[in-house]
Parts: structure tokens; C-alpha cells; sequence
């Protein structure tokens, strides 16, 4: 699944290691879904999307959009 | 493992982050202790002339005492500190487990079954529970290196 997470993540001028600390996880872990290797699971996705304060679909795209 | 340089001035995520990595340290740190005693003790008070390899269980001796030990401490080391570490991990971790878990599980239902027919057919030994507990756990690590190459 294709994601904005890197360049969100850049534009706050914000490491990988910063971003896994306010989101709890791994730094692995967000280097996996920015990488489109891990696909975050429903709450993880939430957690991402109201740390930006974007929707989900405005941060994750699984290229089916109608 | 690779623990960030200390700085001055960490921000909040990322001291957050040193403190899950520290935290895994001593995790791991914990297991290679419970890990280095069980070898130590089973090294220290063996007195039989078994060998877990050769399949002479029978001849295996330890004092009941230290066999409770040790039967307390493959507890810890193989079902409470995994079921304790599989609820702090994240869900990419999680996931990497999952898999790791499931090879682990399917090299015994395919191996077993496996092993047994081929002794059958006069291949090899006959099956035996250290044998057995060796493919799930080559089984497991195997998965788990594939999970970690795939991913």
C-alpha cells in the first residue's frame, strides 16, 4: 500500500526514530511502512492519521480509489 | 542491535524510542541470563551418562531438586518471557512472530509425519522428542529470518 508517511514525516522535519516515539512503535516499523513492506494495522493507521491531523485516505492509498 | 548516540537534547519521540530499545536490551539481556543459568546448571549437576543428541534418554540424571529449578526457569525462558514480549512489541513485530510461530508449527506437522514414514522406509532413525522439538524450532527460526528478509 502506497503511503505519504515519508514525506509527512519530512516535512516536519522529523527522524524515523521520532516519529516511532510518538506513534509507540518500532523505529523498524515505521521504516516498513514507509517502505510499503508492513501495512499498519486499523488503529496504528488512526493513531498516524490523527498524529498528522489528516484522514486515513489522505495518508494511505491502496490504489482502488473510485 | 544499535542504541542511538547519547545527545544533549533527545526530542520526544525519540527518547521514547531509547527507552524502547533500552528496554529491549534488557529483555535480551534477561534471556541470555536465563538462558547462560539453565546451561550452567544442567552442565554443573548432570550425572547420568545420557546425551540429549544421542537419544539415550533414559540415562539422563539430574537431583529432583535441580530438575524443578530447571523446569521453572524453561518456563520463564520459553513461555513467560515470550508471552511477555509478545505484548510489548509493536504490530510489525508482532507480525514477524506470527510467522516465525507458524513455520515453526508447520515444520512439526509436516516433519513429523515425515520422519516417521521414512524410518518406515528404513531411512534413518526413528523419531524422538528432541528430535521433534529441534524441527520446530529450526522450523521457527527459520521462518523468522525469512520474515525478517521479506520484510
Amino acid at each position: 500500500m502506497k503511503n505519504r508517511l515519508k514525506v509527512l514525516r519530512a516535512e516536519r522535519d522529523w527522524s524515523q526514530a521520532e516519529l516511532a516515539g510518538r506513534l509507540d512503535v518500532s523505529r523498524q516499523a515505521v521504516n516498513a511502512i514507509e517502505t510499503g513492506k508492513h501495512d499498519p494495522s486499523l488503529p496504528l493507521a488512526f493513531r498516524i492519521a490523527r498524529l498528522f491531523g489528516m484522514r486515513i485516505e489522505d495518508i494511505f492509498d491502496d490504489g482502488d480509489m473510485a | 542491535m544499535i542504541l542511538p548516540k547519547p545527545t544533549d537534547k533527545l526530542t520526544p519521540g525519540e527518547a521514547r524510542t531509547r527507552q524502547r530499545l533500552r528496554k529491549q536490551a534488557v529483555y535480551i539481556g534477561i534471556a541470555g541470563l536465563l538462558g547462560g543459568a539453565i546451561g550452567l546448571l544442567t552442565g554443573v549437576f548432570d550425572r547420568g551418562d545420557g546425551n540429549l543428541f544421542a537419544g539415550n534418554w533414559d540415562q539422563l540424571a539430574l537431583d529432583p531438586a535441580v530438575a524443578m529449578l530447571l523446569a521453572v526457569l524453561l518456563l520463564f525462558g520459553f513461555a513467560l518471557l515470550p508471552l511477555y514480549g509478545f505484548r510489548s512489541i509493536d504490530d510489525y513485530k508482532r507480525e514477524q512472530n506470527f510467522i516465525a510461530f507458524t513455520g515453526g508449527c508447520l515444520a512439526v506437522l509436516a516433519g513429523f509425519p515425515m520422519w516417521a514414514v521414512l524410518h518406515a522406509g528404513g531411512w534413518g532413525a526413528a523419531p524422538n522428542p528432541f528430535g521433534v522439538w529441534l524441527l520446530g524450532f529450526a522450523g521457527m527460526t527459520g521462518a523468522y529470518l525469512y520474515a525478517l528478509w521479506r520484510h
